[in-house]
């Protein structure tokens, strides 16, 4: 038992009749990291999560956490968590205030936290309000302040941004890193690459329930050997045809667009390949590099597992 | 099993539902529905309890089995369906305390309701009456609470057991139609078997030892039959009640308790092992 591991699954198989949902899936989440779990849509990912949780119970394999092994009934572990599923929505009739009281007193946390927490989602203006006439974005906000409550050490969110606009992402982003600073370790899936780019120390990218690779975002641009873009702008039109750039010694792929030269290079050899097309007699105007996203390793991942 | 989280559980399921729009539409016309019944019992003004309680049952089996269906057929699905069941159980709470809360709850919305329907219809008509029969009535209401505590239970325990909500709703619809039809088919078997209904009405023939079975497959029928047993009534629209010795309030009642325990001691063992 690795003490490291705030989270770990091992052999986690899950069939819904025919359909395989996890397939023989071990994964693990170290204490104090941020943690993204993605996967294209089906991929398995809430499954995964709501059996970590306890919710829906493995066909096969084991979850630990904190060491622990979890099952739906473990009251002590569960005290450590809190959890935002996708797309939830909560009673009806009652006011945010009367929500949250009901998860403080189910934790037994004083329910003196509720307008603090109201306040920090943005939500102190509705407090009396039902939250049937709620939005989509405020009660997502409202499953957020719900996470909070009992400052737990482990968060557990599924696409935790869903619904919410730009700004309220924003203020979920920012959130997340603070309760990582203060010591918590946060497991989230997303499909929002960029978010989970800008967060996350590790990721585990999942596809028809079983593990394609888990490891920080830069080694896995390494070991998929993903090389940044170089995006050239000229004057006037690029009087010069890829051929002549894909000489040059660590180009990979060009593509030309009217003023615009896309180049795939090694990138060590960068301000090399910039000097040697302007030795070609261009006139670049302006570039920009754009190093390997998230994005770039989630679609060679799937590529390569097709 | 921990009171504590049940009593939490059952707390929010009541302040959650006891808003709930169409339980206070229905309350309400029960309310109108139990006066107005009185009125016409007592030709234009309001009469007396006895002559309103043949009115009172038909009210009480029809719309107490409806607000139980309504309030516990989504309560499992229904949650499971928009995520709040899963943070629910997420937090430090068992699953036989979400089940317990949920259905003591729904069942304090249930007093709620016909302490509000048939309680402040009562009120009234013991105001405009002299003899007042208010043993009887009580009986009648906390008989109608529990033929609602029971259809809260078949219903909950659908809920546990389906999975999808409009799948509840089906079941709920179901289990209503069930408990008011089974006395037709017991009709029809006893047409069918030589029996007739005319001398049931003259006096002539009474329903044979096994037809006072269905008492204890229809809770509706159950329920009405113990409330007139409630108020001493003997005969209903000219058909005398000429019961064997073993159906009694005693056996009638019991066989409702067993109705709204069993459903739920399995709506409990179901929903331990169910995926949320």
């Amino acid at each position: 038992m690795n003490k490291e591991y705030v989270i770990e699954t091992r052999d986690l198989t899950k069939r819904f009749g025919d359909v395989v949902a996890v397939d023989n899936l071990s994964i693990n989440v170290r204490k104090g990291e941020i943690y993204g779990f993605l996967g294209p849509n089906g991929a398995g990912k809430t499954t995964t999560i709501k059996i970590i949780l306890g919710l829906i119970y493995p066909t096969e394999g084991e979850v630990y956490i904190n060491g622990e092994k979890m099952h739906p009934d473990n009251i002590e572990i569960k005290k450590e968590i809190g959890f935002l599923p996708e797309r939830v929505s909560f009673y009806r009739n009652l006011t945010p205030v009367q929500t949250l009281n009901f998860f403080c007193e189910l934790k037994e946390v004083d329910k003196s936290i509720v307008p603090r927490l109201l306040k920090e989602m943005g939500l102190e203006n509705y407090a009396n309000r039902k939250v049937g006439t709620f939005s989509k974005g405020m009660i997502q906000l409202l499953g957020f302040a719900q996470a909070m409550i009992g400052s737990p050490s482990i968060y557990i969110l599924d696409e935790p941004s869903s619904g919410l606009d730009a700004r309220w992402v924003k203020t979920i982003r920012e959130k997340i890193r603070y309760l990582n600073e203060k010591g918590a370790t946060v497991m989230f899936s997303s499909h929002i690459l960029s978010e989970v780019q800008a967060l996350c120390d590790r990721v585990c990218v999942i596809d028809k329930g079983h593990l394609i690779a888990e490891d920080t975002i830069e080694n896995l641009n390494k070991k998929l050997n993903i090389k940044p873009k170089l995006i050239i702008k000229v004057g006037g039109k690029a009087k010069i045809s890829s051929k002549d750039i894909e000489e040059i010694e660590g180009v990979d792929n060009v593509e030309i667009k009217d003023n615009e030269i896309t180049v795939v290079c090694d990138g060590k050899r960068k301000l090399q390949i910039i000097e040697e097309i302007k030795d070609k007699g261009i006139a670049i105007e302006d570039f920009q590099t754009i190093e390997p996203s998230v994005e770039d390793v989630f679609v060679k991942l799937l590529e390569e597992e097709k | 099993m921990n009171a504590r989280k049940i009593m939490i559980i059952a707390k929010k399921e009541f302040m959650d539902n006891v808003r709930n729009k169409w339980l206070i539409v229905i309350t309400a016309i029960l309310l109108l529905m139990t006066i107005a019944s009185s009125i016409a019992a007592g030709g234009g003004e309001i009469g007396e309890m006895e002559a309103t309680v043949t009115t009172l049952i038909t009210l009480s089996s029809m719309f107490l089995p409806i607000i139980g269906i309504m309030l516990g057929y989504g309560t499992i699905t229904g949650e499971v369906e928009n995520g709040a069941l899963s943070v629910v159980l997420s937090y430090p709470v068992k699953r036989i305390d979400v089940i317990l809360g949920k259905f003591l709850g729904l069942s304090c919305v249930i007093f709620v309701s016909v302490l509000s329907g048939f309680g402040i219809a009562g009120l009234v008509i013991s105001l405009a009456t002299s003899a007042t029969q208010w043993k009887g009535y009580l009986l009648f209401m906390l008989l109608a609470m529990l033929l609602g505590m029971l259809y809260v239970s078949l219903s909950l325990f659908f809920s546990a057991i389906l999975k999808r909500r409009a799948t509840s709703l089906g079941a709920g619809i179901f289990i209503f139609f069930w408990g008011m039809i089974i006395g037709t088919i017991w009709i029809g078997i006893y047409a069918a078997t030589g029996g007739s209904i005319a001398d049931l009405y003259t006096g002539k023939a009474s329903f044979p030892e096994w037809f006072w079975y269905e008492l204890f497959l229809s809770p509706q029928d159950g329920n009405q039959t113990a409330t007139l047993l409630a108020f001493g009534i003997k005969k209903i629209m000219g058909i005398s009640l000429d019961m064997p010795s073993w159906v009694n309030l005693g056996t009638i009642i019991f066989s409702q308790l067993l109705w709204t325990v069993t459903p739920l001691i399995l709506a409990i063992i179901f929903f331990r092992r169910r995926d949320i």
